[in-house]
């Protein structure tokens, strides 16, 4: 009887103890998650912003207080922005341009990281260090010789400017993909060698495949910061038709007001495929620079 | 015989060799190609700067025009870095920039020896200011622009204020801030000066911020009447009439005007120009224009200027580059830009024909054109924008950020003088006086 009451009383203990551990488990996921909650809403507010902007007369934009959602939404407004100046064109250039430098760095980047990870050469160290240094030098110091430069081989006004330089490898992504090609396994270019691979081969069949995490991240940064350029655009382009989208946004700024209801819409518009390509490319990416950042 | 005969036919030959080398070099005649960078703008939008092209082409076949539109925040970038590498400057541009002065061609004969235009036909403050530089003439003047003080008449109706009169002072102007200033609604009753030295600093009394022949700055920059200027500067931060600078900075117009929060109707007063007029006016806003206040017996001022329009020195073409620089600033050019776009012309006989000519708010601004300019300041003493006023941004900032007390300004302003002093010695000799 008392070994029953006992065992009865150890049971209850444990069902209090389970239930106990399931609420703070609640509790708990649900702390993180209103937190993940709020921190989405106050990241996704500017965002927010934009959208309501453009879709604002000029006087409700600063009006207080703010109409979050406005009560007669302009949608007008959108048309009136790719109407003004021609964004549609602005953003397939940019696009042309982004599709260039990736195919760019995909193409250097891990030849010269394979290189830098896998051989022995003279001066290889001093090599990597002076590659590394020239991501040290500010933009701005580099334009004026660039400017010059591409002026004496009549290369101003095209693309070239714009594309040629990411067929020599970008410095920061060299960096990352030698690290993680230093991170696989030298097994695995020696099996592929009794296999009869050459360098070339164990480049393309082994390195390139295990690499695509290094090689998203290349894929993704370079999107960003080409569809968001600016600055050398406006240096080395003169036409009108020729322009990214990031200067083609630049107009609604004017000498002297800005057309904050057409400027939000075209932005709004304009980062759609940053967008895009964040939500499928999410799970590489993360994955790429967790991996560089735990192996490397 | 045969030998005269072979003599013959050899000057024959040369001679009809030079006649098709003759005629070849006519038929190879291109037409020469000017380069221009301009900007894409409310008063000059893009279909308003093809139509100039187009209609300098139809006049001068001999001339074709390649033109760069960039947007007004890529300009300074792409002039900065063409003028630097020394090469690939475009043949015509806006040439704002002080330190760009120096890379102007001098186009004095050629507008002598013009028929059609002369320094006479434009505004004669606005050439003298903004198109002559160390006894040079160093391009045209594009445009016209002032600033004014805009008032909103619906706050002030709701507030029960009177509108500002052309006889204002700046001690009413603080007062009827204040009074506009309604916290709740986040209204401030005006907003701030941009800088010391323009229209009120002058209208005070303050004149210069160092002496005439550009060699001294002690007892100007920090004389009694600049001192004067800054107090009243420090006693309309101290007001909390006018929004700080950390709010301007957010709402994004520094540098041009708070027009945005004053269509919104959150601020009272601004002191803003034509362009914001155009954009207030098409927004439906109940408006009133009056000259910044001044102090009675001074003289007043007006803070203004004009977009420069100018020849690069490097040009390969001088005669063709001034052909297209008269004719785009010139009265057909500019008549152009008024009808397609929103320009008001820096000449008075095409202004007269701006569309909006018998508007309330195109008198006002016509009315603010009397007042002598500031603007001479940028001309006559090109080191003042070009280095000097750097050296004294610190005064203004302190005030500006209410980190000093009233009865300190003239302490501060005197510590200002020797940086001063040094970058206008360093300046002078590259810039002149």
């Amino acid at each position: 009887m008392k070994t029953d009451r006992q065992a009865l009383g150890i049971q209850r203990q444990l069902r209090r103890s389970a239930r106990r551990k399931r609420l703070l488990r609640i509790s708990g996921h649900s702390i993180v998650y209103a937190l993940m909650i709020f921190l989405a809403i106050v990241f996704m507010l500017p965002i927010f912003w934009m959208a309501s902007t453009s879709l604002k007369l000029p006087q409700e934009i600063f009006a207080w207080p703010p109409e979050w959602v406005p009560s007669s939404p302009q949608w007008g407004n959108y048309a009136e922005a790719f109407g003004k100046y021609p964004l549609a064109r602005y953003m397939l250039n940019s696009a042309i341009l982004v599709i260039a430098n990736i195919a760019g760095g995909l193409l250097s980047v891990p030849i010269i990281a394979y290189g830098f990870a896998r051989f022995d050469f003279p001066f290889k160290s001093a090599l990597f260090l002076l590659m590394l240094s020239t991501m040290m030098v500010p933009g701005h110091i580099k334009l004026i010789p660039l400017f010059w430069l591409y002026q004496k081989l009549g290369l101003i006004d095209t693309y070239a400017p714009l594309i040629l330089p990411s067929y020599f490898g970008n410095p920061f992504f060299i960096f990352l993909m030698t690290q993680f090609i230093r991170t696989i396994p030298r097994d695995l270019d020696d099996a592929a060698r009794i296999d009869g691979a050459g360098n070339w081969g164990i480049l393309y069949r082994i390195i390139i495949p295990l690499s695509r995490p290094a090689l998203t991240v290349v894929v993704v940064f370079t999107f960003v910061w080409v569809w968001n350029d600016f600055l050398e655009p406006i240096i080395f382009l003169r036409d009108w038709d020729s322009y990214p989208i990031s200067v083609g946004l630049a107009f609604f700024q004017g000498r002297y007001s800005v057309e904050w209801h057409l400027f939000m819409g075209a932005t709004l518009v304009s980062i759609v495929p940053i967008l895009l390509l964040y939500f499928f490319a999410q799970k590489h990416l993360i994955g790429g620079l967790a991996s560089i950042g735990v192996k490397g | 015989m045969t030998a005269l005969s072979f003599r013959k036919s050899l000057a024959l030959v040369c001679a009809l060799a030079l006649l098709l080398a003759g005629i070849g070099g006519v038929a190879a005649q291109e037409p020469v190609t000017i380069t221009w960078w301009t900007l894409a703008s409310a008063e000059s939008p893009e279909p308003a700067i093809r139509a100039v092209i187009e209609a300098f082409e139809a006049e001068h076949p001999d001339i074709k025009i390649d033109v760069t539109i960039m947007a007004e925040s890529a300009y300074g970038d792409l002039m900065n870095t063409a003028l630097g590498a020394g090469e690939g400057a475009p043949d015509i541009a806006y040439f704002w920039e002080t330190p760009w002065l120096p890379h102007t061609l001098d186009i004095t004969d050629h507008l002598e020896a013009d028929p059609d235009l002369s320094r006479d036909d434009y505004f004669a403050e606005y050439f003298t200011n903004w198109a002559t530089w160390n006894g040079r003439v160093v391009g045209l003047p594009f445009t016209v622009g002032a600033n004014f003080v805009m008032y909103n008449k619906d706050v002030f109706d709701e507030a029960g204020v009177d509108y500002p009169t052309a006889d204002w002072t700046p001690e009413e102007y603080i007062e009827i801030a204040t009074a506009l200033t309604d916290p709740a609604k986040r209204r401030w009753g005006g907003d701030r000066p941009r800088g010391p030295f323009r229209a009120v600093w002058r209208n005070i009394g303050a004149t210069k911020p160092y002496s005439d022949d550009s060699s001294t700055v002690e007892g100007y920059f920090n004389g009694p009447e600049s001192v004067a200027a800054y107090t009243w500067l420090w006693d309309l931060v101290a007001s909390g009439a006018t929004p700080t600078p950390a709010d301007i900075e957010v709402l994004g117009t520094e540098g041009t005007g708070p027009v945005d929060l004053f269509i919104a109707g959150r601020l009272g007063m601004a002191t803003l120009n034509n362009g914001h007029m155009i954009t207030a006016a098409n927004a439906g806003v109940n408006f009133g224009i009056v000259p910044e206040p001044h102090v009675p017996g001074n003289e007043r001022f007006v803070h203004a200027w004009a977009l420069r329009a100018s020849i690069w020195a490097g040009t390969e073409h001088p005669d063709e580059a001034y052909e297209f620089l008269s004719f785009w600033a010139g009265p057909e050019g500019q008549r152009i830009n008024m009808e397609i776009g929103a320009l008001m012309p820096s000449l008075p006989a095409v202004l007269a024909d701006y569309p909006d000519a018998d508007s309330d708010y195109f008198q006002g601004f016509m009315g603010v054109l009397d007042a002598t300019q500031t603007a001479e300041w940028r001309a006559d003493h090109p080191c003042w924008r070009g280095a000097v006023i750097r050296a004294v941004s610190d005064a203004w900032d302190l005030i500006m950020l209410g980190e000093i007390e009233r009865d300190e300004v003239q302490a501060t302003l005197d510590s200002m003088v020797e940086p001063a002093q040094a970058a206008l010695d360093e300046c002078v000799p590259r810039l002149g006086g």
